[in-house]
């Protein structure tokens, strides 16, 4: 593995310090590199891998360089694709290792600790979480430790910044330090070693009475009532959603786009261009420059933004996998562990991370079946604004249906697909993080990472989807391609002809396959059918593009194939029995 | 007694596990003592306290590890 993100290629110069970052899982690590880095952070992946790294830089006095964030592992035995990372970005060198050591479970991080010592590169320990070992009534003395391990040890509590300014200054320090490796100690004797220096630096006072934090702990891994709970946090996260989304919209971004930007616009361009084609495709009334900016920023912007701010919050707090842990039962009926959740729950903010979120599955069964779920049934951030926006005003039934007929999907596909994919799915064997309330910095970075990609990898797309659309509709290429489907739209589907375009649009951008219906003014069981087709309808190209970079083209293909043709069938299916029961009725 | 019997708040002492490099890196080693923080319906995880950190084990890995009874609840 010699080949490797371009961050990491150049070779850092005399003066530029490269530092790696490391600890186990759930040790707060991430915090401590936003704390220490800058504005440029990035995250990438490891060629050759599933493994994404993030790099940032760092300033410190006078000193410049790049901290890796390297992926958390319990050891370097190179057992899976993170621990190979860890070796590899290891066996590259660095001018130090800063290793993050959890206080409250010392025993265990020693583990990695010790591992450590067999490189020549410089190690400072990083005594994390001292506050929360504190109020467990475990108390380390660090200067000890850093005898036992020979190397520096600063204890710190990385999210109230205590500690990082001594830490930053020990490593700036060891870093033009040589250090001889340690040789390599059998795990029998690692293991002896670790317990004797746990009894000698730590004491440890039973307390009996649990915070409030450390009953909530106990309460959401436990059926009782941890499902409830689990279902509050999703109505509430789905609250923020819609109505924080409705309300942004309504009273923020569609004034504004409607009232001044495209009007601004439309003046300019009427001054430039002359009427006729060209002006109706830049302004008209599915214009680029209309449509272009209203579609994206005012109704699929807000709900993507405000779908990260609560998923990403949930993800730091450390609570998602305690909704793996109560899913897992249910999940495994169909074929796939319950921490596959948390990709799936991603799906519903954009499949393109979602799909790149199943790498973290250890098995390819359950890749594929997550990555199909989410392509099929899961509508993703921009496609619910899109559903909101259609149904949300006219019927809130029909909204509530759609999602209830989207886990019906989940289900029912993930029953046929276990049954057709072979292989078997990894057992859950997992470490529940502790809860606790997310660190500021540590979130900015994340939301705005996430923010960044969603601009690069969406709305680019659909743009030219807009583009496309404009062209049709006011070029009169529409009317033909209309005339064509339309018996098939009008006769199966029942919706009107000009529906034809969102279906074809619906390739570009799944929401575009519903924005389109904004504007024709249907019924109630017009919307719901349009709603359906677009719910299982084909993925979106950039979908496409990941299923396809990610397992291959037959699979991306096959995956289209199939959504395109359950769309249409339930999409009819639910127009022909809804059509016969209002006939009956009326 | 495989570990998948357990009862809830129960502690037990481990007596043998498969050889799983996770097992062991998560802190399970022959001797290991946790307590049954909770289990799950439909044969879902059983998640164990060892030390102050909880751990979701697999129900059929949690019948794969044999253990002793220390404390009942």
């Amino acid at each position: 593995m010699s080949c490797h993100g371009a961050a990491l290629q150049e070779k850092p110069s005399n003066d530029k310090m490269k530092i790696l970052l490391m600890g186990n899982p759930n040790v707060g690590k991430s915090v401590v590199f936003s704390k220490l880095t800058g504005v440029h952070v990035d995250s990438s992946n490891y060629a050759g891998t599933t493994v994404d790294y993030t790099v940032g830089d760092i300033n410190f006095g006078s000193k410049q360089g790049v901290l890796i964030d390297v992926p958390g592992t319990y050891s370097l035995e190179a057992t899976n694709e993170a621990e190979k990372v860890a070796v590899s970005l290891l066996e590259e060198g660095a001018d130090a290792v800063i290793c993050v050591l959890d206080a409250t479970h010392l025993e265990r991080n020693l583990g990695l600790a010790f591992e450590l010592k067999e490189y020549p590169i410089p190690v400072v320990y990083c005594l994390n979480l001292m506050d929360v070992a504190e109020r467990h009534g475990i108390k380390i003395d660090a200067e000890k430790l850093s005898e036992e391990l020979g190397s520096p040890v600063i204890p710190t509590i990385a999210i109230k910044n205590k500690g990082l300014r001594e830490l930053m200054e020990m490593v700036v320090k060891l870093s033009k330090e040589e250090k001889e490796p340690e040789p390599r100690l059998d795990e029998q004797e690692r293991w002896e070693r670790i317990q004797e220096i746990v009894s000698r630096v730590q004491t440890k006072i039973d307390k009996k009475e649990l915070t409030f934090i450390e009953k909530l702990e106990d309460w959401t891994v436990q059926p009782w009532p941890g499902i409830p709970i689990a279902l509050l946090v999703l109505i509430a996260s789905l609250g923020v959603v819609v109505g924080g989304g409705k309300a942004l919209r309504a009273v923020v971004l569609l004034p504004l786009v409607k009232q001044v930007i495209v009007p601004f616009l439309t003046k300019i361009v009427s001054l430039i261009v002359p009427a006729g084609i060209l002006r109706n495709v830049l302004v008209g009334e599915f214009g680029i420059l209309v449509i272009g900016i209203e579609w994206p920023f005012a109704l699929i912007l807000p709900y993507v933004f405000l779908f990260y701010v609560v998923f990403s919050f949930l993800e730091d707090s450390g609570y998602l996998p305690r909704i793996g842990v109560l899913a897992d039962g249910v999940l495994r009926r169909i074929g796939i562990q319950g921490g596959n959740i948390i990709p799936m729950m991603l799906g519903y903010g954009c499949a393109v991370p979602a799909i790149l979120g199943t790498r973290a599955a250890s098995t390819h069964k359950e890749r594929i079946m997550v990555a199909s779920l989410v392509s099929f049934a899961i509508p993703c951030a921009s496609q619910s604004g899109a559903f909101f926006a259609l149904l949300g005003d006219r019927s809130i039934f029909a909204l509530i249906f759609v999602y209830l007929l989207s886990i019906l999907a989940i289900l029912a596909v993930g029953l046929v697909l276990n049954k057709i994919i072979p292989g078997r799915s990894q057992p859950l064997l997992l470490e529940v993080p502790n809860l606790l309330l997310p660190d500021k910095d540590a979130y900015k970075k994340k939301l705005k990472l996430r923010m960044k990609h969603f601009m690069m990898d969406a709305e680019g797309a659909m743009f030219f989807g807009i583009i496309i659309a404009a062209i049709i509709a006011e070029t009169g290429v529409l009317n033909e391609f209309s005339k064509l489907l339309g018996p098939f739209v009008e006769g199966w589907l029942g919706l009107p002809r000009e529906a034809s375009l969102s279906l074809l649009l619906g390739i570009i951008r799944r929401e575009l396959a519903v924005l389109p219906l904004l504007e024709m003014n249907l019924n109630t069981l017009q919307l719901t059918v349009g709603a359906i087709v677009a719910l299982f309808y084909l993925p979106c190209l950039s979908v496409f593009g990941v299923l396809t970079k990610e397992f291959s083209l037959k699979t991306a293909l096959f995956i289209g194939a199939i959504t395109i043709v359950s769309a249409f069938f339930f999409g009819g299916l639910f127009n022909q029995i809804g059509s016969l029961i209002i006939g009956v009725m009326g | 007694m495989p570990l998948a019997h357990g009862e809830k708040l129960s502690t037990y002492r481990i007596e043998k596990l498969p050889n799983s490099h996770l097992l062991k890196v998560l802190g399970f080693r022959k001797g290991t003592q946790f307590t049954i923080q909770s289990k799950q319906p439909f044969k879902g995880p059983i998640v164990v306290k060892v030390g102050n950190r909880s751990i979701a084990i697999d129900y059929d890995i949690a019948s794969e590890i044999l253990v002793e009874e220390v404390a009942h609840n």
